[in-house]
């Protein structure tokens, strides 16, 4: 599903140049849940975003369902994660003014669907997620684990061939924790491919393989099935 | 996903309440005044329009030139009796003409009503077949046919007959001459350029014992009756115009050395034309201005775009706030375009909201500012459809405008940067923000050099010396019933100490000089003509001394001197034109004026005897020959106590003219309404300035509260460090100063311009002094520190310890 070979990402000030990821390569099969894991600065992040087609590489290849997609323009970046990539993120990134149900309509909306048609996903969706009862609540209203319940029904509403998940329990107690990455790995079940950036051995285990980075290098790849 | 757009723009709107009445106030307000001035313009470019055959009316008018240098010496909208019909013999392209004279207050009376009648117009039966006017009853084809003949309003009929019938009834006029109502009309509405109240036949002039059938067809120097024609739809009339000069030779042969082609021309004006681009020397009605027109619709612009830069400002300062949401959005799918889009609706909507409150606004202000300008344009206006369209479609133009930049600003924000927290709003939309404040203060300044200009010539011209004493005379129009009196009448008058003197004349200061004639003067043993356009005003012995006018040479008229009817006085500025080296010079010189041989005896001080929008002419008094030139009288009366003195004018008025209507007028009140224009505009200017200050402010204070905000961890770290309230103070408003500074010399020039201009309109101005650019950019500056104060000190006086927990 995804193949990246020699990716590279520099940030660049007015002296200082930063190499975030240097040369990465690896693959990523369709149905797999990857974590990548590596300390603080080490390109994980920085590879999450390219992966999301939010950010684009310096250098190097980017193959996405057989399609180079490297060098792809915002706007067609933006055409290929919205019917593929749902987010996931460590501070679940609700928008405020929006309700629950608003919230997760939202990437429906951009897929131009019917209101008929969003409403009953987003029902059967938050059902699924346990949040059915805050549908008109705004996210100020909701528990930490209430808004990454939310923050994934939202990444699986329009059903991504891809979730990308950026520590998804970092704020989140053990006990909510635990409940997002069954989420996940329900999902993986079903046959969502999941790549997770974490910190957490605890979380990694929930995968299928893990991928340690280290100044924007691999240094280890561990399959754990 | 518009209504997805519209939920969240009216929940954004609820949650920064005080950005969003930032915004809906200054956007409000900014419409409201373009409403108001379209309102107004809509009105003004109205005149006239309301007439069937409006498009194919043109008025006849008429100027009169040096033959030598071409300059213009009067410009009339009237022109002589015999062009009517002249006109209308040679050109078979003139489908219909028709024409009438303002009589002036003319006093009409029936039984007991007695009434100085403003508005009674001489007026040909022709009148009902250009103009649409609404005829009540009465034919309107043969109405005015008969001489002797009178049409009223509908209001003049209920004054003069009350509930009655007023057909057939008969109506005196000036206690000399009776006349048969014989239709009522409606009056013609505000948007006309004319307004008669009451119209007496034309055909009555014919009779000799008013004006005479010789003198209408021969007298081509009353130049008072405003003549209009038809022409044919789509006939160009500079055609026909081209064909005035031959005409004009055709059938004037006064003898003279040029042809009459050579020194006077006639043109043709649109009807519709009239109102805002005619400025004749003697128009019907006080007319509009096209360049007022311009003036008013730029202000509201002007307002209209500081409302906008708020808008741009406030919504690019608070695009931290947005960020998160801009970034999920775009992670969840938005492409920029749909972004761009979401903003639009935003503002769009924000726009249209404001649109409602200015609609409110405008309703209720109108009155008010039909008091201050001195318009009639009614609330109604505002429920055209056209207005209504502009109400609907104006707030989308509107809202682009102001969006576009924040929309394009917002939408380019990189989710990645803005997720992870490293989005720092800063560089190049700081520097475009600036450029924004620097607009709107360079739009403020402007303003307020703009109203500090009109109100110093304002003052300038109501405390100019005009060269004679304008306090305490009151003035009477005079009629034939007192010519044989007269002499009783005056000494009536002055046998109460309160009345110092008493003058006739033919037209009185504060009014137009319209009247002139050839003059010739001595050359060695005879008389050769001048070149110099000289106005003649006919006054008697007293005119002198109740004006106090000062005689620099020679002598003022004597009393009951036969001899001094050939008698002639002129002022400097005749002096000059005449060639003469000096006033004394001119006394004793053989001078013919208009015909009639005489000599200068006198020669009087330069005085205004217009307003100071016109330069000094040369003027010759002369005394009128028999006593019908005196249309006016007036009276010095002491300034000890007017309300005796006008009591014993009223009595005495009574006493000899128990038949006409008392009504009299303060001449120094004449002058003030001569710059009635300029102060309206003082007024407009005055309140549009606050109202753009003050959204300019608005602005800046809610800018400044975003900057603030945005520093607060910097403020904590200088007062730690030991800063003061003073010098945090200072160190928020100084960037902001700066800017007012750069406003303020961008804003001098282009002001000074634009009043340089508008000052270039008065024969008398005031130079444009540097003292006035000063105080305006020291009154913006003031403006602008204590808005930012409000915030700099709230934010200096807060503990620095809360302030760096706030990172």
């Amino acid at each position: 599903m995804i193949k990246i070979t020699d990716l590279e990402k520099i940030y660049r000030t007015e002296d200082i140049e930063t190499v975030a990821l240097n040369k990465l390569s690896f693959e990523v099969k369709e149905g797999e849940f990857v974590a990548i894991m590596g300390p603080s600065g080490c390109g994980k992040s920085t590879l999450l975003n390219i992966l999301g087609l939010l950010d684009d590489p310096d250098g190097g290849s980017f193959v996405f369902n057989n399609e180079e997609i490297a060098h792809y323009s915002e706007s067609k970046r933006a055409q290929i994660r919205k019917r593929n990539i749902g987010f996931v993120f460590q501070s679940f990134n609700l928008i405020d003014e929006l309700t629950v149900f608003e919230n997760v309509e939202l990437p429906l909306i951009y897929l131009n669907m019917k209101a008929s048609e969003r409403k009953e996903k987003v029902e059967e969706v938050l059902k699924k997620m346990q949040v059915m009862h805050r549908r008109n609540h705004y996210p100020q209203q909701l528990s930490g684990g209430q808004q990454q319940r939310v923050a994934v029904a939202r990444a699986v509403v329009n059903n991504p061939k891809l979730i990308l998940a950026d520590e998804p329990t970092g704020n989140l107690d053990s006990s909510n924790g635990n409940e997002v990455m069954q989420l996940l790995t329900d999902l993986n079940e079903q046959g969502t491919t999941i790549i997770m950036v974490t910190h957490s051995e605890h979380d990694a285990r929930y995968s299928h393989r893990i991928i340690r980075l280290l100044d924007g290098q691999m240094v280890l790849e561990n399959s754990l099935i | 996903m518009f209504r997805n757009y519209f939920k969240i723009a009216l929940r954004n709107l609820m949650k920064y309440k005080f950005i969003s009445f930032i915004n809906l106030f200054g956007l409000s307000v900014g419409l409201a005044c373009c409403l108001l001035i379209f309102t107004y313009i809509r009105y003004e470019v109205s005149f006239d329009r309301f007439h069937k055959n409006a498009d194919n009316i043109y008025r006849v008018q008429r100027t009169f030139n040096d033959p030598e240098t071409g300059n213009m010496s009067l410009e009339l909208g009237a022109v002589a009796p015999p062009f009517a019909t002249l006109l209308e013999n040679d050109f078979k392209d003139i489908k219909n003409i028709t024409r009438f004279i303002p009589n002036g207050p003319t006093p009409l009376r029936y039984d007991d009503k007695m009434f100085n009648q403003d508005d009674v117009y001489w007026a040909d039966e022709r009148l009902f077949e250009i103009f649409s006017f609404d005829v009540s009853k009465g034919n309107p084809s043969t109405a005015l046919k008969e001489p002797f003949s009178v049409m009223l309003t509908e209001e003049a009929a209920k004054k003069y007959f009350g509930g009655s019938d007023p057909m057939d009834k008969m109506i005196r006029m000036n206690n000399q001459f009776n006349f048969k109502v014989t239709g009522v009309f409606k009056p013609l509405p505000g948007n006309s350029h004319f307004h008669p109240e009451v119209m007496v036949s034309f055909s009555t002039l014919r009779d000799s014992a008013i004006y005479g059938e010789e003198q209408l067809r021969t007298n081509f120097g009353n130049n008072s009756f405003y003549t209009y024609l038809v022409l044919p739809e789509g006939s160009d009339p500079k055609r026909l115009e081209a064909q005035f000069p031959a005409f004009l030779n055709r059938h004037i042969n006064d003898g003279g050395p040029y042809k009459a082609s050579q020194y006077t021309a006639l043109q043709l004006i649109k009807l519709t034309d009239i109102h805002l681009t005619s400025h004749r020397d003697d128009e019907i009605e006080e007319n509009g201005d096209i360049k007022r027109v311009y003036i008013f619709s730029a202000i509201a612009l002007f307002i209209l775009l500081i409302a906008c830069i708020n808008y741009m400002n406030l919504s690019t300062a608070r695009s931290v706030l947005r960020a998160k949401e801009i970034g999920i959005r775009k992670v969840v799918g938005a492409g920029k375009n749909e972004l761009i889009t979401q903003f639009l609706c935003e503002s769009v909507v924000i726009c249209w909201i404001a649109a409602i409150m200015a609609f409110i606004f405008t309703w209720i202000a109108l009155p008010w500012l039909n008091s201050v300008s001195g318009q009639q344009l009614s609330g109604d206006a505002l429920f055209q459809w056209n207005v209504l369209a502009l109400i609907l479609i104006f707030p989308f133009l509107v809202g682009i405008i102001a969006g576009i930049y924040p929309a394009l600003f917002l939408s380019s924000f990189q989710p990645v940067r803005v997720l992870s927290g490293s989005l720092k709003v800063g560089g190049k939309s700081i520097s475009f923000r600036q450029v924004l404040v620097v607009l709107q203060f360079s739009i403020s300044i402007m303003l307020i050099i703009c109203t500090a200009v009109v109100y110093q010539q304002l003052k300038y011209m109501q405390g100019k010396s005009l060269g004679f004493e304008k306090e305490h005379i009151i003035t009477l129009n005079n009629n034939v019933a007192l010519n044989e009196n007269y002499t009783a009448f005056r000494n009536t008058l002055l046998a109460d100490p309160n009345i110092k003197n008493a003058g006739r004349s033919s037209r009185i200061p504060s009014g137009r000089l319209l009247d002139a004639s050839g003059s010739q003067i001595s050359r060695g043993d005879s008389l050769a003509p001048t070149k110099a356009d000289i106005k003649v005003v006919s006054v008697d012995e007293d005119f002198i001394p109740t004006y106090g006018i000062t005689m620099l040479e020679g002598r003022n008229f004597r009393k009951n001197s036969a001899a001094d009817t050939s008698s002639y006085l002129i002022n400097e500025a005749a002096v000059r034109v005449l060639g003469l080296k000096s006033s004394q010079d001119a006394i004793g010189m053989a001078f013919q004026y208009g015909g009639r041989k005489g000599q200068l005896t006198g020669v009087f001080n330069d005085f205004h005897f217009e307003s100071l929008h016109q330069r000094i002419l040369p003027i010759v008094f002369r005394q009128s020959v028999g006593t019908d030139g005196y249309g006016n009288i007036s009276v010095k009366v002491s300034g000890t106590n007017v309300p005796a003195a006008l009591a014993h004018i009223e009595s005495t008025w009574k006493k000899f003219l128990p038949e006409i209507p008392f009504e009299y007028r303060f001449l120094d009140e004449n002058f003030e309404e001569l710059y009635r224009a300029e102060m309206r505009q003082g007024s407009v200017f005055t309140i549009f300035t606050g109202i753009a200050i003050f959204i300019a402010c608005l602005g800046l204070f809610g800018l400044s509260a975003f900057t603030i905000t945005q520093r607060i961890k910097e403020i904590g770290i200088r007062k730690v460090l030991g800063a003061s309230v003073k010098d945090i103070v200072f160190i928020l408003s100084k960037d902001f100063m700066k800017l007012v500074l750069i406003a303020a010399i961008i804003a001098f020039p282009v002001a000074w311009y634009a009043m340089h201009n508008w000052l270039a309109d008065f024969a008398y101005r005031i130079d444009i002094s540097w003292g006035v650019f000063i105080l305006a950019g020291i009154i913006a500056a003031i403006v602008a520190f204590a808005t930012i104060s409000l915030q700099a000190i709230k934010a200096a006086v807060a503990n620095p310890v809360k302030s760096l927990r706030t990172e």
